[in-house]
């Protein structure tokens, strides 16, 4: 064992004695249900909590400036989960990841035993047991989508081959960075070593909003807004569907509705609801001036911790996943599917009833996907 | 509090980069615990009300159980209305060619109105944090424009300074930072703070051992380990090009968690608060000071020594921050 690891080892020793977390997090998603992924250290100081490695990229960008704090502070691995950082960006950003790093030094996070900052992929992906690729080439004015596959396609390529030849065997890696689901089928691809189930992308950032926009329609907290599915890209394709949502704690506290009797408006439905979700990141930048950095952290974090902790009973939350034929999807795709998770694996929820207009779209979305794919893989 | 009540949380300065760090936590149930409700009442100047709308759009897509309701306004007597929790992160920052004077009246503007509004709309009970700089003189004017609300009640920021002692001496002694223990921060939140490793101690195997026993190197204790900290905030801003906002969100998160929450026994944490004649420090401003909190109430500890080097130090940032008071002063009779 390496020095640096052993005295991780001894440090970690010392959760015996005094919990880091004086907090009381006893909240609703950290409580044990027994289906949270094995590696997880769900129990207050139990023995010595081997840290989990988490690889960040685009580690200096804004997302991650909301991410990796939300991560050091026990969101996305709970409150006795010790966490080793592992934070990549390009050389370019050296020095700005460099002041990240010692603002983490600086927020005296017990959760966090070592920050490693890297502009080197091998050193980067050594070891991780879960990857969030957030960074990936932004498009630029005058930029057509080819190109910007194109580029992208290189950098997911060379981090799959990385996930493949230097990370855990068990990585479980999100995508976000955009075009994400097709990013991540090229890491996927190039990582054959792994099993493809442990590639996802995020979709999770739309399901929020369009929860968002039904608890506005509705009249209610949008905590209350369950299973709102979104089916296939994370594009202007995507397809946000209420069909199987429901409204928690109404008409009253204990009670539940289906979202679309409750909303009682088929034409917003079909007309005003998709656009609004579709355009709400715009909506954001239009009003900040900047992209929506913490509801993405915010949603990477819900994603990673539902598939590592497991899903709630009942509870059906979306990710970009590969397809298996499941709603007549071809498979080889990442698709963005309703899931639940459980032990650390996700599962594609079956037999939804899906309308024709709701098919319509997704035989759309799923043509995008596979003409992204198809010039994707030109470049490989 | 009971935890059945919604508390009203206010938030200034809530467009800006620190508020969209601090704003998270604070939802997320970091600050007070993940079964207290919250109303967030969200305050800025007029020409950031787009950007404030923004935050709050982004707030409805974090789908957070614990936000009752949000409230975004520009006026201050809405926004202190009824107000738990005031964390006062907004002021007027420092602009090229601007004097110290010109800051320290600016300033006092803002938290001469502030302070008003807290002393005549918000509860009497209301915990208040200063961020915004000059945090210290800030904090002593809200207090001062105030006088129905308990002085007690008014605290500034020094736990950034505080957590980055904390940091600076565990990468040091090589250990996990939370087991470092009693740091202090004495004085101003300025480059004249005093990081005090002195009644410290690190959790080894063997036992909680002096700072001074793990780090054998009183040069270091006395010299780069006191600049390093009072410099810290610039070092950030040199690498990042911005400063520390989200490092400044987790300070505000423990100081206020801890005022409502109480420390663990022994632990000493550091909080601007209205000085007492304790370590020869007469009443009359906000001051640094060790402090344990218990019941929502934080008491200064007693009787640490004081040496001549600290006595030195603290003295010095004494002098800067009664020099600031009669400065600002000036400004809001």
């Amino acid at each position: 064992m390496d020095s640096a690891l052993l005295r991780i080892n001894n440090i970690s020793g010392h959760m015996t004695r005094s919990c880091p977390m004086r907090r009381e997090f006893g909240g609703q998603q950290f409580q044990q249900q027994g289906t949270a992924w094995s590696l997880i250290n769900s129990g207050p100081c139990v023995g010595r909590a081997s840290p989990i490695k988490v690889l960040v990229t685009g580690a200096a960008g804004q997302i991650a400036y909301s991410l990796i704090f939300m991560i050091a502070s026990g969101q996305m691995f709970g409150p006795y989960q010790p966490i080793q950082l592992h934070l990549l960006d390009i050389p370019k950003m050296a020095d700005a990841l460099k002041g990240v790093s010692m603002e983490i030094q600086d927020g005296a996070y017990p959760l966090v035993h070592s920050v490693l900052c890297s502009t080197d992929v091998q050193s980067a992906f050594t070891g991780v047991h879960v990857a969030l690729l957030v960074g990936a080439f932004p498009r630029g004015p005058g930029m057509q989508r080819k190109d910007l596959l194109k580029v992208n396609v290189s950098i997911f390529k060379e981090q799959g081959e990385a996930l493949g030849k230097y990370a855990s065997r068990d990585v479980k890696v999100l995508v976000v960075g955009n075009p994400a689901n097709t990013n991540a089928l090229v890491a996927l691809t190039k990582a054959s070593e792994l099993p493809p189930q442990n590639f996802s992308a995020l979709t999770r950032l739309d399901q929020n909003r369009a929860a968002s926009m039904v608890s506005d329609k509705v009249g209610v907290n949008v905590d209350n807004v369950s299973n709102v599915i979104i089916w296939g890209n994370h594009s202007l394709t995507q397809v946000p569907d209420v069909t199987h949502a429901i409204i928690n704690n109404y008409p009253a506290a204990g009670l539940t509705s289906p979202a679309l009797s409750t909303i009682n408006d088929d034409k917003w439905v079909s007309e005003s609801f998709m656009p609004l979700v579709q355009n709400r990141g715009a909506a954001v930048i239009a009003a900040r001036k900047l992209s929506s950095a913490a509801s993405a952290a915010n949603a990477i974090v819900g994603h990673m911790r539902d598939w590592l902790m497991g899903t709630k009973q009942g509870e059906i939350v979306s990710m970009a996943v590969i397809s298996d034929g499941s709603y007549n999807v071809p498979k080889g795709l990442i698709f963005s599917f309703p899931v639940t998770c459980r032990n650390g694996e996700w599962s594609i929820v079956q037999g939804l009833k899906i309308s024709q207009s709701i098919q319509q779209k997704i035989d759309i979305t799923t043509k995008e996907l596979q003409e992204e794919k198809e010039t994707a893989f030109s470049f490989l | 509090m009971s935890n059945s009540e919604i508390v009203n949380v206010v938030i200034t300065g809530a467009a800006g980069q620190i508020a969209y760090s601090l704003i998270f936590n604070v939802i997320k149930g970091d600050m007070f615990g993940n079964d207290q409700k919250i109303k967030l009442v969200l305050l800025d100047i007029p020409a950031m009300i787009d950007g404030l709308r923004g935050v709050v759009m982004e707030i409805e897509d974090c789908a957070y159980p614990l936000v009752s309701s949000i409230v975004c306004t520009t006026d201050v007597k809405e926004a202190f209305t009824d107000a738990h929790y005031a964390i006062l992160v907004g002021a007027m920052p420092r602009r090229d060619g601007m004097e110290r004077s010109d800051l320290l009246k600016a300033n006092a503007a803002i938290f001469k109105v502030q302070g008003k509004a807290i002393n005549d709309y918000a509860n009497k009970n209301v915990k208040v944090l200063v961020v915004g700089n000059p945090a210290n003189t800030n904090a002593l004017i809200a207090s001062t424009c105030a006088p129905n609300i308990p002085k007690e009640n008014f605290s500034c920021l020094t736990r950034l300074d505080h957590n980055r002692a904390k940091a600076q001496i565990a990468l040091k002694a090589n250990v996990n930072v939370k087991d470092v223990h009693n740091v202090i921060i004495w004085g101003n939140h300025s480059s004249t703070q005093y990081p005090d490793s002195r009644c410290g101690y690190i959790n080894l195997p063997t036992g909680k051992t002096p700072i001074s026993n793990v780090i054998k190197n009183d040069q270091w204790l006395q010299g780069e380990f006191i600049t390093t900290v009072q410099k810290r905030g610039a070092a950030i801003i040199s690498a990042r090009k911005l400063s520390s906002a989200a490092s400044a969100a987790k300070a505000i998160t423990d100081h206020m968690h801890d005022w409502v929450f109480g420390t663990p026994e022994g632990e000493y944490v550091s909080m601007g608060v209205p000085s007492d004649g304790s370590y020869g420090i007469p009443e009359g401003i906000i001051f640094s000071f060790p402090v344990t909190i218990k019941n929502g109430k934080y008491t200064i500890v007693q009787g640490l020594p004081i040496d001549p080097f600290s006595r030195a130090l603290i003295d010095s940032t004494h002098s800067e921050l009664i020099q600031e008071k009669t400065s600002a002063f000036q400004f809001i009779e």
